[in-house]
């Protein structure tokens, strides 16, 4: 058996065929209604657990949905495409403080509290205190959610892994340990995750990486990739599943399933596809994680 | 005989594009990050606690005084490119400069006089052009697959300004300009080594948001006779950075380029090409980058990019990205502007 999620991120992180396809996401993720509807969609296949990268909508939306839906929430902090705005704007320190002003006075005290203790890494700009420390003020602002675990956003994920620095790693262990939650990797690179990390690999479940059968986004490539992933297939979750659209849902579902990977990530055009294709029940069927939908 | 010694390189500015400069020279089994060099020292601990632990130089005079790079990647502010490179080109250096090349086009073209008389490799910044499928539309517009290219229209939006903005990439004095500036010239980048020179621009843009250019229209002639037009926005809801297109027009058929794919209609057969559409998506394009250092912003071409560089200077060839090539776009970008500013036609030589 294997674990459907949903991914959902903020449309501008997305890539469009069309222009059509640009208005019809910003208009969906402009209505937390929109975005509860495309979860009913994906929990009938059998996604119950969500994979998200939080703005106010998504996470309006999957507040909602949880008080209907026995769901996961898996977190992607912090939401780097604003953070990224930001820091053009205003710097490290400054696109910080702008987060910090936008919390609710009782997350702002949550999150102070904590902040008492990382000024010096705040003045040294250090990535892992940093992106922690604004890692938490999004945790703040997820009160009433129930998240199950945790993930780095994968903008940091691949610098931190480009120059070889598991500090950011460590520290998102431990946010997850006083948490209570487990920490997971989304990635576009696990064999360099593996080798930057070694054993220390072992502490984040799931790892969350491209696996089809084009080998599209499998860096170095799609033979190294699978040989990792066949070292230790329930450790790993496949993403970019439909290879950017061009392979249809089952089948690409049944290659995953052939690996013996744990589960996979679906985008909300997959799903719509699914429901577009009349294949929404048979993917329900032979991919759902036990549960009814 | 192949020279395998890694080449090793200095990263002038460490703000974000040093960042990942730095990253990426890292992690590309060919190079060696030998040092950064930047005048707000304070950086040192910020790419430190990154991993990025080469020397740290406060300026470009201490760096050459301490270590001998083979290439410097410039990354400071667009105003700052022009004195970092005479100061680099004191002495022969292969040359890496971040787009746009600078702020005018006579500080461009003093650049690439520059590296031209140091008879250095050179090259600029425009990462998108080296995505696989943009280099796959090139292929096909190199080829002749739609025969004498007639016509183009073009896009080119970001999510990125909706308000008043303070950081020194919004001023013009340091930028250079806005979004055409510092965003849509990846297009016109890439749409001047489609069609070649440009000669004439008539534009338009317009502030509403920030204090420079936050959108801007320009019907562009190059030289080559094709003409088109190009919208652009820094101020786009749900645009990814960069969300581009361009769509083509020629004798035998159309290709619409996406950030994925291609598509292909062809009223005609053309050599390897049926007549009717056709599609090429990013997936079906060979595979060959080794590490992903921006999943959802540049992708796999920001290791394209360094590995075109580090081969040109291996064999001491031009890249198609060369800084000649650059200085198109800033003539594109200046001739936008001076269009823009005085309501007429901008011939350009």
């Amino acid at each position: 058996m294997s674990h459907l999620i949903l991914e959902l991120r903020p449309p501008e992180s997305q890539h469009y065929a069309s222009w059509r396809d640009r208005l019809e996401t910003v208009a969906r993720y402009s209505q937390p209604d929109e975005v509860h509807a495309l979860c009913e969609k994906a929990y009938a296949l059998g996604a119950h657990t969500i994979l998200a990268v939080f703005d106010d909508t998504i996470r309006e939306a999957l507040v909602a949905f949880q008080r209907w839906r026995d769901v996961e929430v898996w977190a992607v902090v912090p939401n780097m495409f604003a953070f990224i705005r930001d820091l053009t704007d205003l710097g490290v320190v400054g696109a910080t403080r702008a987060r910090f002003m936008r919390l609710t006075p009782p997350a702002m005290v949550r999150t102070g509290f904590r902040t008492m203790f990382a000024l010096d890494g705040i003045r040294r700009r250090d990535l892992a205190i940093g992106t922690m420390l604004v890692s938490d003020m999004e945790l703040a602002a997820l009160r009433g959610l129930r998240v199950t675990r945790l993930f780095l956003h994968p903008q940091v994920t691949e610098i931190a892994l480009a120059a070889g620095a598991p500090a950011v790693f460590m520290a998102l262990a431990a946010t997850a340990q006083r948490l209570g939650i487990e920490a997971g990797l989304v990635t576009h690179n696990p064999l360099r995750a593996a080798a930057v990390l070694g054993p220390e690999l072992r502490r984040f479940a799931p790892i969350i990486a491209p696996c089809n059968s084009k080998g599209y986004k499998m860096f170095p490539n799609r033979e190294e990739c699978e040989r990792l992933f066949r070292s230790d297939p329930a450790h790993f979750i496949a993403a970019e599943v439909t290879a950017g659209g061009t392979l249809a849902p089952e089948a690409a579902l049944a290659h995953t399933r052939a690996l013996g990977l744990s589960g996979a990530v679906l985008d909300a055009r997959t799903v719509e596809a699914a429901f577009r294709a009349g294949t929404a029940a048979s993917i329900g069927s032979s991919d759902c994680d036990g549960r009814a939908a | 005989m192949t020279d395998t010694r890694p080449l090793r390189a200095a990263v002038i500015g460490a703000g974000r594009m040093g960042m990942i400069h730095g990253h990426l020279l890292s992690v590309y089994p060919e190079t060696e990050v030998v040092a950064f060099v930047d005048s707000n020292t304070g950086l040192r601990e910020h790419l430190a606690s990154q991993g990025l632990r080469a020397p740290f130089y406060p300026s470009v005079e201490a760096l050459f005084s301490a270590a001998s790079p083979e290439a410097v990647f410039v990354c400071t502010p667009t105003n700052t490119h022009l004195p970092v490179v005479r100061a680099c080109l004191a002495r022969p250096v292969h040359l890496f400069v971040e787009k746009p090349l600078a702020t005018t086009r006579a500080d461009a073209e003093a650049i690439l006089r520059l590296a031209t008389e140091a008879q250095v490799v050179h090259a600029a910044g425009y990462v998108y052009a080296h995505l696989p499928i943009v280099q796959a539309a090139h292929d096909l517009l190199t080829k002749g697959v739609l025969g004498e290219v007639l016509r183009f229209t073009a896009h080119a939006y970001v999510s990125e300004v909706f308000g008043p903005k303070r950081g020194w990439f919004f001023q013009q004095e340091q930028a250079g300009g806005g979004v055409v500036a510092n965003m849509a010239s990846h297009l016109l980048f890439i749409l001047g080594w489609f069609f070649g020179p440009i000669r004439r621009v008539v534009a338009t843009t317009r502030s509403h948001a920030s204090a420079i250019d936050d959108s801007a229209q320009a019907l562009l002639t190059f030289a080559s006779g094709v003409t088109g037009l190009l919208d652009t926005s820094w101020s786009m809801p749900g645009a990814q950075m960069l969300d581009y297109g361009v769509t083509i027009d020629g004798r035998r058929g159309t290709l619409v380029l996406c950030r994925d794919r291609i598509l292909l209609h062809l009223l005609l057969p053309a050599p390897g090409h049926e007549a009717g559409w056709s599609q090429i998506h990013a997936s079906d394009l060979p595979a060959d980058t080794a590490f992903d250092v921006s999943p959802h912003i540049g992708g796999e071409a920001f290791y394209r990019q360094l590995h075109s560089f580090v081969q040109a200077c291996r064999t001491g060839t031009l890249p198609f990205c060369s800084l000649q090539e650059a200085c198109n776009t800033q003539r594109m970008i200046d001739a936008i502007y001076a269009s823009a500013a005085s309501g007429v036609s901008v011939e350009v030589s």
